[in-house]
């Protein structure tokens, strides 16, 4: 693969984490606490309670989960310390 | 002196310095962007359970990567992973670096576990943290030879 496609695939999925971090609330009004969330184009394109079924959807989609932003939405106060 | 921008958000009510890069390997074939939380309290970078699903590897894929199961406590739970001695670490075009990294065996379908960017990285390439929380400000830096 080349670097300029090398590049736009991780500023792809930049974004859409960034997009997953500021509208963390946005999806938890919008019912997806609990769950695996699938992101493309600042949008959710899958969710599930279980990983491998969200991954299945994307590929329904026709993308490539490799490629795309999955993220937990953890409810809102949990605190992780790792 | 090379400056390697990080992002800082508020995940799992904390702000955390995050690293995305391309994680890429021949042998088994991985090419797969990664959002990180740069974790100085990990000894090892570990891709979570989640990364690794969007990778499809398959069970004889991972039996490729080398060495015994290894239990690994992270956040009160227990998980074993093996370790990939041959990664590839792509920072855009700021740094590529070849690198140990692990990854889960036990997956659990549900385990959010994010991955993790541990000391190792920082030891491998001399990087200096720089986290502001206050200013949601981070970067690595590191002196050029």
């Amino acid at each position: 693969m080349e670097q300029v496609q090398e590049l736009q695939i991780l500023s792809n999925f930049e974004k859409d984490s960034e997009w997953f971090h500021e509208n963390i609330n946005k999806l938890r009004k919008e019912g997806f606490t609990g769950k695996f969330v699938a992101i493309k184009n600042s949008k959710p394109i899958a969710s599930g309670k279980d990983v491998e079924i969200v991954v299945s959807e994307v590929e329904k989609e026709g993308e490539n989960p490799s490629f795309i932003f999955i993220e937990f939405v953890h409810p809102e106060g949990y605190t992780l310390i790792l | 002196m090379r400056k390697i921008p990080l992002e800082v958000y508020n995940f799992a009510n904390s702000l955390r310095p995050m690293a995305h890069f391309l994680l890429t390997s021949e042998d088994p074939k991985i090419f797969a962007p990664i959002n990180a939380i740069v974790d100085t309290g990990s000894p090892i970078t570990l891709i979570g359970p989640t990364d690794l699903s969007r990778m499809r590897l398959s069970s004889i894929q991972i039996k490729k990567l080398i060495g015994k199961n290894r239990p690994i406590n992270i956040g009160g739970e227990q998980i074993f992973a093996r370790t990939l001695e041959k990664a590839n670490l792509k920072f855009g075009e700021h740094l590529k670096i070849e690198m140990p990294v692990n990854f889960p065996i036990n997956i659990d379908n549900k385990s959010t576990q994010p991955s993790l960017l541990g000391v190792d990285f920082m030891l491998k390439t001399g990087a200096k943290l720089v986290f502001n929380p206050s200013k949601k400000e981070a970067y690595f830096e590191i002196e050029e030879d």
